[in-house]
């Protein structure tokens, strides 16, 4: 007689890579995060504003000359729509911290990083980790000048899938985006995937997200 | 006020085709597309340890990707527009250094009450659809003979 046939119970005979998620998809649902907000390491600058468009070659005026923005009904020179999450990211360092750069290995990794998954709550930890989806309400322009910040992490879903380039689960969180004008800019909701990588992965495509 | 350049809400008809943007994606360019987004993931920037996570190669990170869909729109909506909304971003596969990928899209919807129009952008490279097929939402300015200085449009910006 098996353990399960005594207890009366059905046997869990989900992998143990499914059920380390178990903890994670118990708090679909819930914000993960204290309701504090994590503001960006600097406010919206020109020069960070001319750096983001210059990899893209978006020539907008908007982004370029403030009196052509101004000319066009914004409150000064524009910060790229799609720009305003790079703004929430925190320093990667500052002054009396630990050092980010612990180790001269080539592929050596940061100690910590504000992008690498953080307030992960019971998620096991994994060693790959990339973004799959994003949805964004954009509520209002942003200009030169606002600080911006993140605020909440709700969990909205959790699933546990094994793709080609290894096993974990897909994550779907929601927060905001603030302004330090004191408003909501805009609603963000991520979906990303965090897995543990095959120990020969070679995949050419990734249609299994 | 907007110039000659911005596409009006009654300029714009379901099924036109915005230009395709291509974006050749050289190591060199995702280098600068990381610092300027400040997505340092290693795998963005660095083939060996994008290989050790699965991919096959180093590839572009979700701001870049967005970016470039910002970029098509921009491109065809003149400065006079603005997104309200990016729905349906799914990056299906990698777009990795060494392949161009291309933006294009169509008008799917326009409601020239409210001046919004919706897009379907899509990302492609040699072997089809990498982002996509998603949505962007946008407010153009209404016709010219509509325009005034209390245009409310304008009038909430900034």
């Amino acid at each position: 007689m098996t353990e399960s046939e005594r207890s009366g119970t059905e046997a869990d005979i989900r992998p143990s890579w499914v059920r380390a998620w178990d903890a994670m998809v118990a708090l679909v649902g819930t914000d993960l995060s204290d309701g504090h907000v994590d503001w960006g390491a600097d406010r919206v600058e020109e020069g960070t504003v001319r750096r983001y468009v210059e990899p893209l070659e978006l020539g907008s005026p908007l982004h370029h000359d403030e009196a052509a923005a101004r000319a066009h009904g914004f409150d000064g020179l524009v910060a790229p729509w799609t720009s305003l999450i790079s703004y929430t990211l925190p320093p990667m360092w500052g002054p009396g911290q630990d050092p980010l750069f612990a180790s001269a290995d080539r592929d050596a990794q940061p100690v910590r990083s504000p992008i690498a998954n953080p307030e992960e709550g019971p998620a096991p930890r994994t060693r790959g980790f990339f973004a799959t989806d994003m949805e964004i309400d954009f509520l209002r322009p942003v200009v030169v000048g606002e600080r911006l910040g993140r605020r909440g992490r709700r969990l909205l879903s959790c699933t546990p899938k094994e793709t080609r380039v290894g096993r974990g689960a897909f994550a779907t969180f929601e927060s905001e985006i603030v302004s330090d004008r004191g408003d909501v800019i805009a609603r963000v909701r991520n979906t990303s995937y965090a897995y543990d990588p095959h120990p020969h992965p070679h995949p050419d495509r990734e249609e299994d997200r | 006020m907007t110039d000659a350049r911005t596409k009006r809400v009654t300029d714009v008809a379901v099924g036109e085709e915005i230009p395709p943007v291509a974006f050749p994606l050289t190591v060199y360019r995702l280098v600068m597309a990381a610092g300027a987004n400040r997505d340092f993931n290693s795998i963005h920037h660095n083939t060996e340890h994008a290989r050790a996570t699965g991919a096959p190669e180093m590839y572009a990170n979700t701001l870049f990707l967005m970016g470039m869909w910002e970029r098509a729109v921009r491109d065809w909506m003149g400065p006079g527009g603005t997104f309200t909304a990016i729905r349906g971003f799914r990056m299906r596969r990698f777009n990795t250094a060494g392949r161009t990928t291309t933006v294009r899209g169509r008008v799917m919807a326009v409601d020239r009450a409210n001046g919004l129009v919706t897009l379907g952008l899509r990302c492609e490279d040699d072997d089809g659809v990498t982002v996509g097929p998603g949505e962007v939402d946008v407010r153009l300015p209404p016709s010219d003979h509509d325009h005034t200085p209390s245009d409310p449009d304008l009038a909430t910006r900034g």
